[in-house]
């Protein structure tokens, strides 16, 4: 199969994927008792109120009937206005889209930086107890809580050190101070930018712990594919001719062996960004961290059916959406993959 | 040696050189966390949590004092204000000088067309229902005639439903429904709404042209809200320095607070009361009796050790001390297992021997924390009682719902619309009606009703006739036993030294004025 009928024929499936998530949530949300039209108003508002902006809304029509509406208004891409704020899903999406990522880029960074050298760390170290505490590091890593280290950390490094702050993305009297120029929305590239070095250190400050309680599973996972990739590589004859040449092991290390074991790494921390979107849901709620995890979170414990259904759309599409990006470049460098 | 990539050493040589962001104390800006969102910024529509914010950036015509103060009330932004003999109507004479937000002036057109719009679309629209209409005598005076006597002092001092707007305001406000969603303030109030971020940041800043001034040193410039839903992140914030308030911390954390010399604790009454609705449409709590013997197991005292840290009292009845029309001579249950177990027998139940439903707002930590109390209690008279957890929203939409598939105990918080709680927590709470508001135990009864009716008249005019009558509807109440009434909640803010001018005013529950807190010489 060619590679553009693959992604192709993945782009409809995808689609298939999105519309089965978007029917699955709407069916959910609207099984769970809830009064929509008191989290618009109030849980005040009178009987009148109520009954009229259960009309505005539709939500005094039959569930089939609400489900086209919903599914033609997505069609338009639409998704709904937020009874809680009142302003429209996407807007919603739009103005915290970017702290999200900024502390997914951080955690994936952190990841790579950690993840990697301590992987191929433990390869050197084995049999000491170096590699037990690598293997250790990871294993807590990946089986620890991320709401409950977050909390550890808080209790730590905010309580007891004082060395971070506990919660939000900069100071609140930063804008008197050193206010942030915003062009993408990310403060550390846009205090670097304007040469904020006052703001780029607060928001750093800011950004430390969530990153790092966000990073914690994708660091265990990435320093355990790194060793066992290595470890396998460790044994080719190549490596062995290598070092009979008198390569510096370092060299070994880092040119001949990583090279070759980084592939199946790099295609697992694509995935775990994706997965980590969900992860973001417990740090940004821990941390007071205004993103799409905090605003997910707090939509579905008001059951404000369009931002819940928004939001999961939106998970739903960036999975689908990183899963594409790697079968594609899968696809593209082993064609037994379009066939498969 | 290991050389550090030149980026790596840049950034660790800027770090070690900044110095820190903000200086902890000036008068930039008040840092606040607050649990409080904003479901409108409508200053119509309000009828939640936002008023912290609105109670900044507007002001009604008048405030109502604390109990215990010399004067009930004081003048906002009325100076004067008297009722014709016969209490049909009320006259306010306006503050000269005033200026809105946006540059417009106060006179009689904004607070007509001001509380005309409250009546027409408020979220509080009801309190303003005795009003027969709202009249411009001239520029600065208004006149509200009423169908019937009523309590319009109390009225138009409302956190809710009656803050004076500007008239562009209200004009933009009648072409977009929407105007005031995206962060407008349009007020006369100490501070302007400067930037919202939502569920996440309100930023008030101070309005330079506020007819109170600003000539005091002391006053904080800019407010920078944090929404932050967790109170102990608020407890944390707050030590570590991050805010200089946090509005809500954690009741475990009040002896700590309490210790501390670098925080003065406010221990205060509040308005807030916890209910108890029993479903009086099914056995066994349509029977009078079983109501009774379940309020006499109640553990009073320990709920309010529990659930509130000791900080509350028992409450008579669901108007809350220090709201009118509050009496200590409405009888409350005490605490008898005995009698209890006696008025089961007389109702057939002997030993009990029956399930309970119980719901709570599973987002209410003190109800969380208190509902295992009652249902031990209750088992010790052989009712069991299962809890249930709910998110607010589906609690209400349970109870909204069939009466004869709702659950059989509601907990409940409540608090007034305004300082007249025999108007609000009285009606609207117990009066009979087809369609129950919160009315929910479903409970009617016309004795009740009438008293409360005719005491809802004559609070505008003999205020202590009606609050006898309020008393008898009480104590009706409190004998039939609809709902377990279980404590007036108190309250407690720690706020530090360095601040000072920090007041609560039990007539505005989540309103915390932040014009009057400076910076301590």
């Amino acid at each position: 199969m060619g590679l553009v009928k693959f992604i192709t024929r993945r782009l409809a499936l995808s689609l298939l994927v999105l519309f089965g998530v978007a029917t699955i949530v709407f069916v959910l949300t609207r099984i769970i008792p809830s009064d929509p039209a008191s989290l618009y108003l109030g849980p005040r508002a009178r009987p009148a109120e109520i009954a009229d902006i259960q009309r505005r809304f539709g939500f005094d029509r039959p569930v089939i009937e609400q489900y086209a509406q919903y599914m033609r208004a997505l069609a338009r891409g639409d998704l709904g206005t937020s009874l809680a704020t009142k302003r429209p899903v996407v807007q919603e999406l739009g103005s915290r889209l970017a702290a999200t990522l900024e502390l997914l880029v951080a955690a994936m960074l952190l990841a790579v930086v950690v993840g990697i050298p301590l992987g191929v760390l433990s390869t050197r170290l084995r049999g000491g107890v170096g590699e037990a505490l690598v293997r250790v590091t990871s294993v807590v890593g990946v089986s620890m809580p991320a709401f409950w280290l977050g909390l550890l950390l808080q209790l730590v490094f905010v309580h007891l050190l004082g060395w971070f702050p506990a919660a939000g993305r900069v100071d609140g009297g930063l804008r008197f101070v050193a206010p942030i120029t915003s062009f993408t929305g990310l403060n550390l590239l846009d205090t670097l930018l304007t040469g904020n070095l006052v703001a780029f250190r607060d928001a750093f400050m800011h950004l430390v712990l969530p990153a790092f309680t966000l990073a914690a599973y994708p660091i265990g996972l990435v320093t355990r594919m790194t060793r066992a990739a290595m470890l396998e590589v460790l044994s080719q004859d190549y490596i062995r001719t290598a070092r009979a040449y008198g390569v510096a092991e370092r060299r070994v290390l880092s040119r001949f062996a990583l090279r070759n074991a980084i592939g199946p790494t790099l295609t697992v921390i694509g995935l775990t960004m994706a997965f980590m979107l969900t992860g973001t849901f417990y740090v940004e709620v821990i941390y007071a961290w205004p993103g799409l995890g905090s605003f997910t979170v707090r939509s579905f414990l008001n059951v404000d059916y369009p931002a819940i259904l928004g939001m999961t759309l939106f998970g739903a599409a960036g999975y689908v959406v990183i899963n594409l990006i790697v079968d594609a470049g899968q696809a593209f460098f082993d064609p037994r993959v379009r066939v498969a | 040696m290991t050389r550090l990539p030149s980026f790596v050493r840049f950034v660790s040589l800027a770090l070690a050189l900044l110095a820190g962001v903000v200086a902890a104390q000036s008068t930039t800006a008040l840092r606040v966390a607050s649990t409080a969102s904003v479901t409108t910024w409508d200053p119509s529509l309000s009828f939640s949590t936002e008023a912290v914010y609105l109670a900044n950036i507007y002001e009604p015509l008048l405030w109502a004092n604390p109990a215990g103060a010399e004067e009930p009330f004081r003048p906002a932004l009325a100076t004067s204000w008297e009722a014709a003999a016969d209490g049909l109507s009320w006259t306010f004479h306006l503050r000269e000088g005033v200026k809105f937000h946006d540059g417009a002036t106060l006179n009689a057109d904004a607070v007509v067309r001001s509380i005309e719009r409250h009546m027409a679309i408020g979220g509080a629209a009801f309190i303003w229902a005795p009003v027969a209409a709202v009249v411009a005598v001239d520029d600065m005076t208004v006149r509200i005639d009423l169908e019937y006597p009523a309590p319009v002092d109390l009225i138009a001092a409302s956190l809710y439903g009656a803050w004076i707007v500007s008239p562009a305001a209200l004009d933009a406000a009648a072409a977009d429904e929407a105007y005031f969603e995206a962060g407008i303030g349009a007020g006369t109030g100490p501070y302007r709404l400067v930037e919202y971020t939502p569920d996440a940041e309100v930023v008030l800043g101070a309005f330079d042209d506020y007819w109170g001034g600003w000539d005091e040193p002391g006053h904080f410039q800019n407010v920078v809200v944090r929404i932050v839903s967790d109170q102990v992140l608020q407890e944390q914030m707050l030590l570590a320095g991050e805010v200089d308030m946090a509005l809500s911390l954690p009741p475990t954390s009040y002896a700590a607070f309490a210790a501390d010399p670098n925080y003065d604790v406010h221990t205060v009454v509040t308005p807030f009361n916890y209910v108890g609705f029993l479903n009086t449409t099914r056995p066994p709590l349509d029977d009078i009796r079983v109501r009774q013997a379940i309020s006499y197991a109640v553990p009073y005292d320990d709920i309010i050790a529990v659930g509130a840290e000791g900080l509350g009292t028992q409450s008579r009845g669901p108007v809350p001390q220090g709201i009118y029309p509050w009496s200590e001579e409405v009888p409350r249950y005490t605490q008898d297992l005995a009698k209890a177990r006696q008025l089961l027998a007389e109702a057939g139940h002997e030993g009990g021997g029956f399930t309970l439903r119980l719901t709570y707002a599973a987002e209410n930590i003190i109800e969380r924390a208190f509902a295992p109390v009652m249902a031990d209690a209750l088992a010790d008279i052989g009712i069991k009682v299962e809890i249930e957890p709910l998110l607010f929203n589906q609690q209400w939409a349970l109870a909204k719902a069939d009466p004869k598939e709702a659950q059989d105990i509601f907990l409940l918080l409540y608090w007034p619309t305004y300082s007249d709680a025999g108007s609000d927590n009285l009606w609207s709470m117990f009066h009979s009606s087809e369609t129950p508001f919160f009315n929910l135990s479903y409970w009617k009864n016309p004795l009740f009703d009438d008293l409360v009716d005719e005491a809802i008249e004559l609070t505008g005019t003999d205020r202590a006739t009606a609050q006898a009558l309020y008393v008898d509807a009480m104590t009706i109440l409190v004998d039939e036993a609809p709902a377990l009434f279980f404590m007036d909640a108190g309250g407690w803010y720690a706020v530090p030294t360095y601040l000072e001018g920090f007041a609560y005013n039990i007539n505005y529950p989540f309103a915390t004025f932040f014009y009057p807190i400076r910076l301590a010489d």
